[in-house]
């Protein structure tokens, strides 16, 4: 998957959707501002902005990239929400339709809320509790892809294969606003999983097939007015909002545009011309790596780079030789060069050694395997694996492809027989994924976070029981049985200093085993015109731009 | 002539069946594709795959699933595999930039290409001639991407006398819609006017030697008018032919480089990125559209033809 | 008879200088007997009389020579191989000490300083070592494609007219299809479902990985045959009613012998040309798959291929695009000028004859 929002390659013809996989949601740099939206800039205005594709999808059941949720952050809104703040104050949790933070039974099992009472979509048609329960059951018609990480839910599975035809683990009540929720075990991400937007209510009667071309009304500030999909769309603001649920909605803050329309321009190079002359107000991609210096120079107080919350890696096949043997594992850490990565990456990428990113609960920052190609060399020496011919995977999107032929080139320095292989990029993750696949030796790979959650990386990307035979996303078949009992305990249990703590103990135990050799945290840019006021823009570590917060000067 | 017409419309419909049946199969029969797989996403768990594949009728036999297919195709039903976008809808929003462009360039094909093909045979072996030759075979032998990538750097960039992408509607500003469009008409156009004015000019030199040229000379016809009313007019068949066949196959795909190039989001462009997605609907939409219009020119062509000279409808009639 | 952009310009006139000259032999002076002389003496003296079409076939002979150097000039000169990474080395540039690529990842360009003669790419790859290497596959691609289009073409055009009836009928709708695919999208369209497949191309016991060079060969030798085989059955149509085969099929000739022995040696000429104009569209449809990601794949590069790695810096490092692009078009148009000089050459009539077969025999 391309990373981010499948950022066109050269011709424009990179763009991948989200069927292939990795999605994303990132979370942002501490450095840029923080503060809530709400207290600065003026209201009003119209603004535009360009994209380079049109969002995966503009329904909030089925949406799974970035450009989608941006769209929705400030327009469908799930019980709970993620704060709109910057940094580290971002990834909290916090009510969204609902009234407070569930009650959690101790057994970790029932989750209960109580739905605000009075909140209205932008279609005025009163929010009832019931919604939830015909939400989520959407969710699952329409085959989303966000749909396994509900399948927790009793009764879930039932309704999935149409043996039963509602969830039964979901009580709600429309006279209350009571809402319970059962769970078959604790599961310590579920109030992150509640915050995404997949669950964000619409109405009862939205019918469970895509609704892009025609999005449901809205219960957020925004509402999405048009929808022309593959061209344009556009947020206005929902007049319900203002009316009831303002008040009764505390943590989204009222955006200060009256109305932002989104454009697609294919050519980030017409994009980046658009920002500079002030046509368009700001960019959702960065600027192609041809022009960062340039805009980078001219533009610096409207211009700043914002790591996400997602970690690049060469994943290793430890089930077979070469890679099974630790120490031509670590060898190929040490002969990796970040400052090398850096530069096919044209500066966008801050690198790292480990497995968790800045700004996910959990990360302490160390560096095992500073790079070192005579130490590097020393191990394969110690090492000496018969088997030297291996095939190096990367997809066929830029610059990953070119990070690919940079490995290759390492490999073969330290003695290896390499051959790069360069798969399409929307088939890549399902031919990595795909067991059967010949030769999985060693390769790119990439993983942007869902929530702001360690469990989100480990329990996906490195415990032994994600290994599928279809796919799977534990590429490296890394399987410690110790670091598996680990990571399962850890997730049962709700985030605090003691499990982020335990977290980061298995990020380096992980790294000591060198299933993986890790070179970066994306960075992506927020590049406004000269009328936005651009300490105010917040660079949310989960949902990336708050589009409310964009105001003009 | 009717039974001609029909024949030939007959054909159409069988070439496009078999073109349909060949994108399908590209695209099905090669493994590694499996469109569930990928529709069901990073997250993917079995209950999610099998009501997916259940849903979209992965599970169907291949001769089913090209039914259920083409049945979405005649119906404007058919949807994406990666974003559920109707593929009917899609192309008919980029059916205005893909027919200005491709329009536009013709035009300005067809005026370079008498005007050179022109002057080229007039003064044939002479310097102009010779020049002209020249910058035919120079503009023939230019990858399309190259030319646009030149335009653009040089002529968008260095000097910033075009912008340098996108398009606007005619109908909402008939300028700025020809000044968007005017490099990448340039650079679609380039490889015609080379190659039409060489035709158009080796078919004025035969004509000049036919005994009717000679006979209108001779009944003292200026130079001119000889020329232009019976050399070039003469000349002038067999390059509407060829216009007749490269302008179907333009629209149908030939454009998609320039469309990439100068970010128009097209039908070429829609098709390219589907071809990069691997998403079948779109593949099987775009490629049956571009067929559909190469074949309706051919067999234009052909019936015209036909109607011009009888021998030609009744030759076939008779095999 | 059709084109599209990359057809070959068969229908194409002589070169300047030629126009008036159909034999270029002097008339033999008054009195003095002709001697009897092979038509392939009187081409190539026509052909030798074309300084421009030399010239330019010479040109290409000197590009086939420049990629064949390519070792030679990696081991000599440039000290290093196609795909050797610099992403991180310096260079000294007038007693500066310079990135080969910036932080920003932008390459330096060309200059005379002592490597990267043609300046890096992206990777800190030396352009010029992969240039010549990019050529020789760019070179090796556009010929063998032609040797498939013109062995399929030649075989199906003269099956197609001689046997006529049924066996034309199956052919020439096979033709129609081909030709009514639009060509990139096929070339596209074949070239992303095999390298998808991660397995290649299986054809019987024939096994073609997924990113051989073979997979395009193949692809553009197939797109372009219908371009080619249409005429050539329109000229065994022609030819099979001359008295010659006639004879032939009197004497009792076998029907391979008839048309192999009898028909073919007569379609020498036509072939040469179109084989030489195939190479340089082959050469110009690989550039255009490879830049749209369908062509050639690592690790193998062409021309095309580079030009579309090195699209994405068009602004910053132009030279990327500029000289893998100027490449293709002086070979093209190389290929182009002599293909055309060896028409007028070999058969003068050439273009007059095949037009009105094709036009009379694509009805």
């Amino acid at each position: 998957m391309s990373w981010l929002r499948g950022v066109c390659s050269r011709t424009g013809i990179g763009a991948v959707a989200a069927v292939a996989g990795l999605a994303f949601v990132a979370v942002g740099l501490t450095s840029c501002g923080g503060g809530s939206s709400s207290t600065s800039g003026t209201q009003g205005g119209d603004l535009n902005f360009d994209e380079t594709s049109y969002p995966d999808y503009l329904d909030p059941q089925l949406s799974y990239t970035v450009d989608g949720w941006e769209a929705e952050y400030n327009t469908y809104i799930p019980l709970l929400t993620f704060k709109h703040a910057a940094g580290s104050a971002g990834t909290e949790v916090v009510p969204g339709l609902a009234k407070d933070l569930p009650t959690i039974s101790t057994d970790g099992k029932t989750y209960t809320f109580q739905l605000q009472q009075g909140l209205k979509y932008s279609d005025g048609t009163p929010v009832k509790a019931s919604d939830f329960q015909s939400t989520v059951q959407r969710m699952f018609d329409v085959d989303s892809g966000g749909s396994p990480f509900y399948t927790g839910i009793v009764g879930a599975a039932d309704y999935q294969s149409g043996k039963a035809s509602s969830i039964s683990g979901i009580k709600t009540d429309d006279s209350t606003g009571k809402i319970t929720i059962q769970l078959t075990k604790p599961d310590g991400q579920f109030e992150d999983e509640l915050a995404i937007p997949f669950t964000a209510l619409v109405p009862p009667d939205t019918p469970a097939k895509d609704q892009t071309p025609n999005p449901p009304p809205s219960t957020g500030p925004y509402m999405i007015s048009k929808s022309d999909p593959g061209h344009q769309f556009v947020l206005e603001r929902n007049p319900e909002w203002a009316k009831t649920n303002e008040k009764l909605v505390p943590d989204v803050p009222t955006p200060h545009a009256d109305k932002i329309t989104e454009t697609v321009v294919k050519n980030l190079s017409s994009q980046t011309t658009q920002v500079e002359q002030n046509s368009a107000d700001f960019m959702i991609d960065p600027p192609p790596t041809d022009r960062i210096p340039e805009v980078e120079s001219k533009y610096p107080d409207r211009f700043r780079k914002e790591t996400t919350v997602s970690t690049y890696y060469f994943w290793m096949n430890v089930t077979t030789p070469p890679f099974d043997d630790l120490k031509v594992r670590q060898a190929v850490n040490y002969a990796i060069d970040p400052a090398a990565l850096q530069r096919v990456y044209g500066s966008l990428l801050s690198p790292t050694q480990q497995v968790l990113p800045p700004n996910m609960p959990g990360y302490s920052k160390f560096e095992l395997y500073p790079h070192d190609i005579n130490k590097a060399k020393q191990l394969l020496q110690q090492a000496n694996p018969s088997d030297k011919d291996i095939t190096v995977w990367t997809d066929d999107e830029e610059p990953n492809d070119r990070a690919g032929a940079y490995l290759q080139d390492v490999l073969k320095q330290l003695g290896f027989n390499a051959k790069l292989k360069i798969v399409n990029g929307a088939t890549y993750f399902t031919t990595l994924g795909d067991l059967k696949t010949p030769n999985l030796d060693i390769g790119f790979s990439d993983w942007f976070q869902d929530f702001p959650h360690p469990n989100d990386f480990f329990g996906i990307l490195l415990n032994g029981a994600a290994i599928h035979p279809t796919n799977n996303n534990n590429f490296s078949q890394f399987d410690d049985k110790a670091l598996n009992k680990e990571m399962d305990t850890l997730a049962q249990q709700q985030l605090n200093s003691s499990t982020e703590a335990g977290y980061a103990a298995v990020d380096k135990k992980v790294m000591e085993q060198a299933p993986w050799a890790p070179y970066g945290n994306r960075e992506v840019t927020t590049f406004t015109s000269d009328r936005i006021n651009f300490d105010g823009v917040i660079f949310s570590p989960v949902m990336q731009q708050d589009f409310g917060s964009f105001s003009v000067k | 002539m009717a039974r001609f017409v029909t024949r030939r419309l007959v054909g159409m419909v069988v070439v496009l069946f078999a073109i349909s049946v060949l994108v399908f199969l590209i695209f099905n029969v090669i493994p590694g594709g499996d469109p569930g797989k990928r529709i069901c996403g990073k997250n993917c768990n079995n209950a999610l795959l099998t009501q997916i594949n259940k849903d979209w009728g992965f599970n169907d036999s291949l001769p089913v699933q090209y039914v259920t297919m083409m049945k979405k195709v005649f119906t404007g039903e058919l949807v994406s595999y990666s974003s559920q976008l109707n593929v009917d809808q899609q192309i008919k929003k980029g059916i205005p930039i893909t027919f200005s462009l491709c329009i536009g360039a013709a035009v300005i094909w067809m005026a370079f290409a008498i005007v050179f093909g022109y002057l080229s045979a007039v003064k044939a072996g002479g310097f102009t001639d010779r020049a002209l030759t020249i910058l035919a075979l120079v503009g023939i032998s230019m990858p399309v991407f190259f030319l646009g990538a030149i335009l653009l750097l040089y002529l968008t960039s260095k000097i910033q006398l075009f912008p340098t992408a996108g398009y606007v509607s005619l109908t909402s500003d008939p300028v700025q819609w020809a000044y968007h469009l005017f490099l990448p008409w340039i650079t679609l156009a380039v490889l015609f006017v080379g190659f039409y004015s060489r035709v158009l000019r080796s078919n004025m030199l035969d004509v000049m030697n036919e005994d009717y040229v000679r006979t209108a000379r001779a009944k003292g016809l200026s130079e001119r008018q000889v020329r232009i009313h019976h050399v070039l007019r003469n000349s002038m068949i067999p390059v509407i032919t060829l216009f007749g066949l490269d302008f179907g196959a333009v629209i149908g795909g030939g454009a998609i480089i320039t469309e990439s190039i100068f970010s128009l989001n097209g039908v070429g462009q829609y098709a390219a990125d589907a071809i990069t997605n691997v998403d079948l609907p779109p593949i099987m939409g775009v490629t049956l559209f571009g067929a559909f219009f190469i074949v309706f020119f051919n067999a234009l062509v052909d019936i015209t033809y036909a109607w011009l000279d009888p021998r030609i409808r009744l030759g076939t009639e008779a095999r | 008879m059709a084109t599209d952009p990359w057809a070959p310009p068969y229908a194409d006139p002589t070169l300047p200088g030629e126009v008036e000259q159909d034999t270029g032999i002097p008339p033999a002076p008054a009195g003095v007997p002709v001697e009897g002389r092979s038509p392939w003496y009187l081409a190539y003296r026509r052909l030798r009389r074309n300084r421009v079409a030399l010239f330019f076939g010479a040109l290409f002979i000197v590009i086939v020579l420049f990629c064949l150097a390519a070792p030679l000039w990696a081991h000599l000169v440039a000290h290093t191989g196609p795909d050797t990474n610099h992403l991180t080395e310096k260079i000294d540039i007038n007693g500066q000490p310079t990135d080969v690529v910036n932080v920003d990842g932008i390459p330096i360009g060309p200059g005379l300083h002592g490597k990267f003669l043609l300046g890096a790419d992206a990777n800190g790859r030396d352009v010029m070592v992969r240039l010549m290497y990019g050529g020789r596959t760019s070179i090796f691609i556009g010929v063998m494609a032609a040797f498939v289009t013109t062995i399929l073409a030649v075989i199906f055009g003269i099956l197609a007219a001689y046997y006529r009836g049924w066996t034309d009928a199956v052919i020439s709708r096979a033709m129609d299809v081909i030709w009514a695919f639009p060509v990139l999208l096929l070339g596209i369209a074949l070239g992303t479902a095999l390298s998808v497949s991660g397995s290649g191309l299986v054809l019987g016991p024939i096994h073609i990985a997924d990113d051989s060079i073979w997979i395009p060969i193949l692809i553009i030798g197939f797109v372009y045959v219908p371009y080619m085989a249409r005429p050539i059955r329109g000229e065994v149509l022609a030819l099979r009613e001359k008295e010659f085969v006639e004879a032939a099929i009197a004497q009792g000739a076998g029907t391979m012998r008839i048309m192999f022995s009898e028909i073919l040696p007569n379609l020498v000429s036509t072939i040469i040309v179109f084989f030489t104009l195939n190479i340089a569209n082959n050469m110009l449809l690989e550039s255009a798959l490879s830049f749209l990601g369908a062509g050639v794949r690592p690790p193998h590069s062409s021309w095309g291929s580079m030009v579309s790695d090195g699209y994405e810096f068009l602004y910053s490092a132009p030279h990327l695009t500029i000289i893998p692009g100027l490449m293709i078009v002086l070979t093209v148009l190389s290929l182009n000028v002599f293909g055309d000089g060896l028409r007028d050459a070999l058969d003068p009539r050439a273009k007059v004859r095949l037009e009105a077969a094709a036009l009379e025999e694509s009805h």
